[in-house]
């Protein structure tokens, strides 16, 4: 009998000591919801408002969802969209297939100086963004770095005009970016490649197969989830890119178009330009960032349901 | 006990956070601490905070102008904010859209072709200085820049009068003096060019196919814009943009200019001496004259013309002016100190283009000693009279508040001209077609 009460007031005590606990873990998380609120939901929500404004600076007037219809018919934006798919599809898949092979390669325990490879091809990663995109800028200018290499190489005999040409603009953008992030992506398939755990390799060698079916039979289907993550990182990762195409346009914030024929405008580039450079008009610049949002969320689902789907 | 210590705690750390989203962030980056300015303890100082973006130019300028004011008023104190023009227009966007009156400077420099589009946008932002500056001693095409509805506003800084500066010792090589270089049309300007290859190898003009600059002073040589008098785009229905678009084409199929990107390679084109011209605004001169080395060889004469009747050997490039924001708390101190120095202080207006080459369009100045003395850097011509001369036949332009979405939709298409890949009539209508969906026109 006493046990028995005993144990229901050892009982109601622990119901009310987690109230208290309770209490306290609100009371800890209330300034993060807080900030949390203020910094992120607020804003997320008054940016949709804002979305159903056009607006002149301070002058306002509420369209509804007419900056959405009104979209479609800016070419100026479809420009934007249609470069930053460009350089979705080509840069993403060249950099995750070069990081992937380069971190196959710099698993191997044979490879001697593993280490200072790993940290050379990480290095570019650690560098500001800015500072390496004007540092391409002057490399890949008529008469730069690279265009003097090749030709003393001869391996070309006119100066190509990377900077200069909608074309080569383009490509100096992938050059670059592809520089910039692949050790970044390899490092996480680094990290997946240690989690496979040896033996599979050692039963597949006695079974008799080679390096390259081991890679695409044992590493790839292993690493999928990583593979999966870095795709979905790369692919917001570059519907967000602005910095790199800002700087290696001519003259930035000044420029007139971004890039020769606008070939370098960007989504996030045209968002800043219609907030800060043009008439401010921060209702479009809202509906170009959900823009953004959308795509970023369609993508995403694509890639979790295209490579998820079995487990 | 322990509650209490922890409820004390959290309201401490709430409170911090309240006072720190409060607190006052004027962060200045002046660095002239002259005595005078040390007395913001001392009761009855008045602040003044301003905003610009050229450390060796506007900043130094205001610094002097600072300088002059202070010692005669040692109870205001001016802080002059560097920030990078970009940084400058996006935050003083951000501060007036938010419309908090924190956070704002007390005066802000804005470039002309911008003017039009702060006052349109904020109403109610700048202060109406039109009974407060005499405007009939400054260049009128500058005057009309700032003017809104019958009203005036800010206080006219420097030129953008474009001139052709050339080095003479390279055109002298291929045969021509000082006198063919007088009035002549961007033909003329090609053929000079031609024959400039031709003898000395050198390449004519740095040019970067991107850039619209030298659009907009073909485009105001002849009094038009993209725009016509309604603020309506005017592309198709432009002689003066059809001329000037076909007069790049021309300068980049001749193969007498030197394709650039950017402005350092732009700079560097002339300071190396690969190209023999610039043609451009005044306030070139200080990157001119960077290099020391080409002293005595250059000169100056007008802009080439567009091939039409309405178009002069004069044109303008750039210039900013200074602005009041109309919420200050200092706003009459300001606007005295720009009045006093900016529109009454001629040996300032000596003592700034001599030592910064900034070039006013504040008319009285004109008449000053530095005015019309011999540049020696420039082959003791006369340049800065010669200049005067040029910005008295600027024909005014209303730049409107597109010029930006203007030049980058013409200058997107631009590349599909150069290869002949589209006519210049299809460009135009398909550019003048895309800003009207851009802007919502």
């Amino acid at each position: 009998m006493v046990g028995n009460e005993a144990q229901t007031s050892l009982k109601s005590k622990n119901v009310s000591y987690e109230r208290i606990l309770n209490r306290y873990g609100w009371g800890f998380t209330f300034f993060a919801l807080i900030l949390l609120i203020t910094f992120l939901f607020y804003p997320i929500i008054y940016s949709l408002y804002l979305s159903t404004m056009s607006s002149k600076g301070i002058v306002q007037k509420f369209v509804g969802l007419n900056n959405y219809i009104r979209l479609f018919n800016d070419q100026m934006f479809l420009i934007a969209l249609k470069n930053t798919f460009t350089f979705l599809v080509i840069q993403v898949p060249i950099m995750l297939f070069l990081a992937l092979v380069l971190a196959a390669i710099l698993n191997d325990k044979s490879i001697k100086f593993r280490g200072i490879f790993r940290t050379g091809i990480f290095l570019p990663a650690v560098t500001s963004l800015v500072a390496y995109a004007v540092l391409f800028k002057m490399m890949f200018s008529l008469d730069g770095f690279i265009n003097t290499t090749l030709m003393n190489f001869h391996i070309i005999q006119k100066p190509i005009p990377w900077l200069l040409d909608p074309f080569w603009a383009k490509v100096t953008l992938i050059i670059a970016m592809t520089w910039r992030w692949t050790g970044y992506n390899m490092v996480f398939y680094l990290s997946g490649l240690q989690n496979i755990p040896y033996d599979l390799y050692e039963s597949a060698e006695i079974d008799g197969t080679n390096k390259i079916q081991q890679f695409f039979y044992i590493t790839l289907p292993m690493l999928k989830p990583i593979i999966i993550f870095t795709t979905i990182m790369s692919t917001i990762g570059t519907l967000q890119l602005f910095d790199e195409p800002m700087n290696l346009s001519s003259g930035g914030v000044t420029a007139s178009s971004i890039g020769p024929g606008n070939s370098l405008l960007t989504l996030s580039v045209y968002i800043y330009n219609l907030a800060f450079k043009y008439m401010p008009n921060f209702g479009y610049a809202a509906a170009v960032s959900y823009v953004i949002v959308f795509f970023a969320a369609i993508l995403t689902i694509i890639q979790f349901r295209v490579a998820g789907e079995k487990d | 006990m322990r509650k209490l210590i922890a409820y004390i705690i959290s309201i401490v750390f709430v409170l911090s956070l309240l006072l720190t989203g409060c607190g006052n962030t004027s962060n200045s980056s002046s660095s002239n601490n002259s005595p005078q300015q040390n007395t913001s303890s001392t009761s009855g100082t008045k602040k003044i905070t301003v905003w610009a973006w050229d450390p060796n130019f506007n900043i130094a300028i205001m610094n002097d102008a600072k300088a002059i004011y202070t010692k005669e008023h040692p109870d205001v104190q001016i802080d002059v904010v560097e920030m990078a023009k970009g940084d400058l227009e996006q935050k003083l966007n951000t501060v007036l859209a938010s419309g908090v009156k924190e956070g704002l400077p007390d005066i802000v420099l804005i470039e002309d072709y911008n003017a039009q589009k702060y006052l349109q946008a904020y109403p109610g932002a700048f202060a109406d200085l039109t009974d407060k500056i005499d405007y009939s001693k400054f260049a009128k095409y500058k005057v009309e820049l700032m003017t809104l509805n019958g009203k005036i506003y800010g206080v006219p800084f420097d030129s953008g009068v474009a001139g052709f500066f050339y080095r003479r010792d390279i055109l002298e090589q291929a045969g021509y003096k000082a006198e063919d270089l007088n009035n002549i049309t961007w033909d003329q300007f090609i053929e000079i060019g031609k024959k400039v290859k031709e003898k000395t190898g050198k390449y004519m003009l740095g040019f970067d196919p991107a850039d619209g600059g030298l659009m907009r002073i073909m485009l105001q040589s002849a009094g038009e814009w993209y725009f016509d008098k309604d603020g309506k785009p005017n592309f198709t229905n432009n002689p003066a943009l059809k001329e000037a678009v076909i007069t790049y084409k021309k300068l980049l199929d001749s193969g007498i200019v030197k394709k650039v990107s950017g402005w350092n390679e732009w700079v560097a084109a002339f300071n190396k001496g690969d190209t023999a011209a610039v043609v451009t605004g005044v306030w070139i001169i200080g990157s001119i004259k960077a290099e020391s080395s080409q002293s005595g060889k250059w000169g100056l004469a007008p802009v080439p013309r567009l091939n039409i009747s309405s178009s002069v050997n004069a044109s303008n490039l750039g210039g900013s002016s200074w602005y009041v924001i109309n919420s200050s708390k200092n706003k009459d101190v300001a606007i005295d100190f720009l009045k006093e120095i900016y529109a009454g202080n001629n040996d300032f207006y000596q003592k700034i283009l001599v030592e910064r080459g900034a070039f006013a369009t504040y008319l009285p100045a004109q008449t000053g000693n530095a005015y019309s003395a011999p540049d020696p850097f420039f082959g003791n011509q006369k340049i800065y009279s010669d200049l005067s001369e040029y910005m008295k036949k600027i024909p005014p332009v209303n730049y409107g508040v597109y010029t930006y979405e203007a030049d980058s939709a013409i200058m997107g298409i631009m590349p599909n001209v150069y290869s002949g890949k589209i006519s210049v009539d299809d460009a135009l209508k398909k550019a003048e077609e895309q800003l009207k969906n851009q802007i919502n026109q």
